[in-house]
């Protein structure tokens, strides 16, 4: 006897998927995908859609159209060819699959987090519908469980993996919470633009931009809400940063050790993180010497960012094999269950 | 048996077993590790103040001692001084939540009492005349409770040392991400030594008055008076340094440890020097 979970999938994602096939599924909308299915006879569907991925669960195939009408339903909808970009699992796979999706394993940003709330929502979403039933309850919830249970035991969200999350990370090492920081940014290129970014949403006490073209500044000193600066009123705005993000074209340093030495007089002994992302380099390299200064270049983060992906990757695997083995337990707990299941149902029959 | 030695054994198993987690929650992210040396702690320190009321007990039964503290042997006061480290260690847990500094500062309370079991004699004596007087409940205490937070102070100042050093390199490891920033743990090192400063001084003043009473001067140069003035010093220079000068982190941070030195020898050296403070001939 092969007993199967009583699951199968139709889905498209980011790995299988062009962009355009993708959006056009996600304009479907989801409200209206459940109506078609629910027409054509499905009774348990779960539809996932996400900015990556178009996924719908279907449970008790035994008594529904089956995933290979889901899909063409779907085309229809659609409007369009879609088999050819599209996976179709069942059983355990399909089992296996959810939990890798949302254990973030599946994910474009391997280990994000987003994708649990996403999970959780669109089973809500289903139930408050009326489209879920005993599979893909007890499916979703172990989904849900098994995804917080690998990032717990695995380190695959921890580690910042971009050079601007990681000197930010850094700031809050040196500065712990960067509500009395005040961040200077010379330059306005794409780097100083992503580090903006990320320490804006740190809520730091300040953030002032310089930049040699006075409109670029304003005008991205406007997008965080930050202080433009005039280019010659750098260096006396350089006394009140804690955290200077360099990374302007300059062909010469134009934080000097000079500069850096006269102004640690005056910060009596407060620390300094300089951030020089250009190249070539916009601060001398010696000012890491001094005292309470603290100059990462790129490289510098960058290997920092090597080895986070590094840890990470180990922690993959380990990731991918703890979803596997309670994918695996779950379908032999279910088989079990279902098997029961399905005695009740002839016991009742026979009555 | 004792059970006031049975249970200062349990003690010192509860804080020794404590301090190991907290070692290893300093390298491992497992919360339950931090929770355990907390409770551990806990519970050695109930044990610890039960123990201390065995003694008490004991100490009393001597009718020159009735209501003065047992802290007149070496034994008692290393005791104490464990006591006041955890004490004051679940001070600063409880406003920072710190747990990760267990590991810098609890191996000091597993030390103190582990002292007192295998090095120190428990025996009970009756106090000599001069010892007793209502002072020696207060200035032994006033001052080991500085001990005690110059103890903590100390614990912080090593992470201050390793993060800077993890930062400097430019190749932190996990630890940097674990330990609590530069700037929070400068700040910390430096309320701990501001509170425990003016203790210290209080301390050393009140054992003047003392011993005007019983020998008719304020000060005589004897030698733990002589070393508490020097910890003294160091630490007023330490605070002069921060205030005046704006010195802070690794270089600051080197200061209070002369100081904690001092600190170590004013308490446990002089008493092989010092003819009016040695606890070991309990003079």
């Amino acid at each position: 006897m092969n007993e199967m979970i009583p699951v199968e999938l139709v889905g498209f994602s980011h790995r299988s998927a062009s962009s355009r096939a993708r959006e056009r599924l996600a304009a479907l909308g989801v409200e209206s995908v459940y109506a078609r299915l629910r027409s054509v006879g499905f009774e348990e569907a779960v539809v996932l859609a996400t900015c990556n991925r178009f996924e719908v669960y279907l449970g008790r195939p035994e008594s529904s159209p089956g995933a290979r009408r889901a899909l063409s339903e779907l085309e229809d909808m659609a409007g369009s060819e879609l088999a050819e970009q599209a996976y179709l699992f069942s059983g355990p796979r399909a089992v296996r699959h959810l939990f890798e999706v949302a254990a973030g394993l599946d994910s474009l940003v391997v280990g994000e987090t987003e994708i649990m709330g996403q999970v959780k929502g669109a089973y809500e979403a289903a139930r408050a519908l009326g489209m879920t039933g005993r599979t893909s309850n007890v499916l979703f919830q172990r989904a849900l469980f098994v995804g917080k249970k690998v990032r717990n035991d695995t380190k695959i969200s921890a580690g910042q993996t971009s050079v601007a999350s990681v000197a930010v990370q850094l700031a809050h090492r040196i500065f712990g919470d960067l509500s009395q920081s005040s961040v200077l940014i010379l330059g306005a290129g794409a780097m100083a633009e992503l580090t903006a970014t990320h320490l804006s949403s740190s809520k730091v006490m300040r953030l002032s931009i310089a930049n040699r073209t006075w409109e670029r500044a304003v005008e991205l000193a406007g997008r965080f809400s930050a202080r433009p600066l005039r280019w010659e009123d750098f260096p006396s705005a350089l006394v009140e940063a804690d955290i200077v993000v360099a990374s302007t074209g300059s062909p010469e340093p134009i934080v000097t050790r000079a500069m850096v030495v006269e102004l640690m007089r005056r910060r009596s002994g407060r620390s300094l993180f300089l951030i020089d992302i250009a190249m070539p380099r916009d601060v001398e390299e010696s000012v890491h010497g001094l005292e309470h200064v603290y100059l990462y270049r790129l490289e510098d983060l960058e290997g920092i960012v090597a080895d986070n992906l590094r840890n990470r990757g180990g922690e993959v695997e380990r990731a991918r094999a703890l979803v596997h083995e309670k994918a695996a337990e779950f379908c032999a707990g279910d088989r079990r269950e279902f098997a029961g299941q399905a005695a009740e149902l002839r016991h009742s029959e026979a009555l | 048996m004792n059970p006031e030695i049975v249970l200062i054994k349990g003690t010192f198993a509860f804080y020794s077993v404590a301090a190991l987690l907290a070692l290893c929650y300093l390298f491992s992210k497992q919360e339950r590790l931090s929770l355990w040396m907390l409770r551990l702690m806990g519970i050695g320190l109930a044990l610890h103040l039960a123990s201390f009321g065995f003694r008490l007990h004991a100490f009393w039964q001597i009718p020159e001692n009735r209501f003065f503290l047992p802290i007149n042997s070496f034994f008692g006061a290393l005791s104490y001084l464990a006591l006041a480290v955890a004490a004051v260690f679940f001070v600063i847990e409880r406003e920072y939540r710190l747990g990760i500094l267990g590991a810098f500062v609890l191996p000091w309370t597993a030390i103190g009492v582990g002292a007192a079991v295998i090095f120190a004699d428990p025996a009970i004596a009756g106090l000599v005349p001069a010892l007793q007087s209502y002072w020696i409940n207060i200035h032994p205490m006033v001052l080991m409770t500085a001990y005690a937070a110059f103890g903590n102070a100390f614990g912080v100042g090593l992470a201050l040392l390793i993060q800077e050093h993890q930062i400097k390199s430019r190749k932190p490891s996990e630890l940097c991400y674990r330990l609590p920033s530069i700037e929070d743990l400068d700040n910390l090192n430096y309320k701990i030594i501001v509170a425990a400063f003016p203790t210290l001084t209080v301390g050393i003043l009140m054992g003047g008055v003392w011993a005007y009473n019983a020998w008719g001067r304020f000060w005589g140069w004897d030698a733990k008076e002589t070393w508490s003035l020097i910890t003294a010093l160091i630490y007023a220079g330490y605070l002069h340094m921060r205030f005046v000068k704006g010195l802070r982190g690794r270089k600051a941070v080197y200061v209070s440890m002369v100081g904690f030195a001092s600190v170590l020898f004013t308490f446990v050296g002089v008493n092989f020097l010092s003819e009016l403070h040695g606890y070991l001939s309990n003079e």
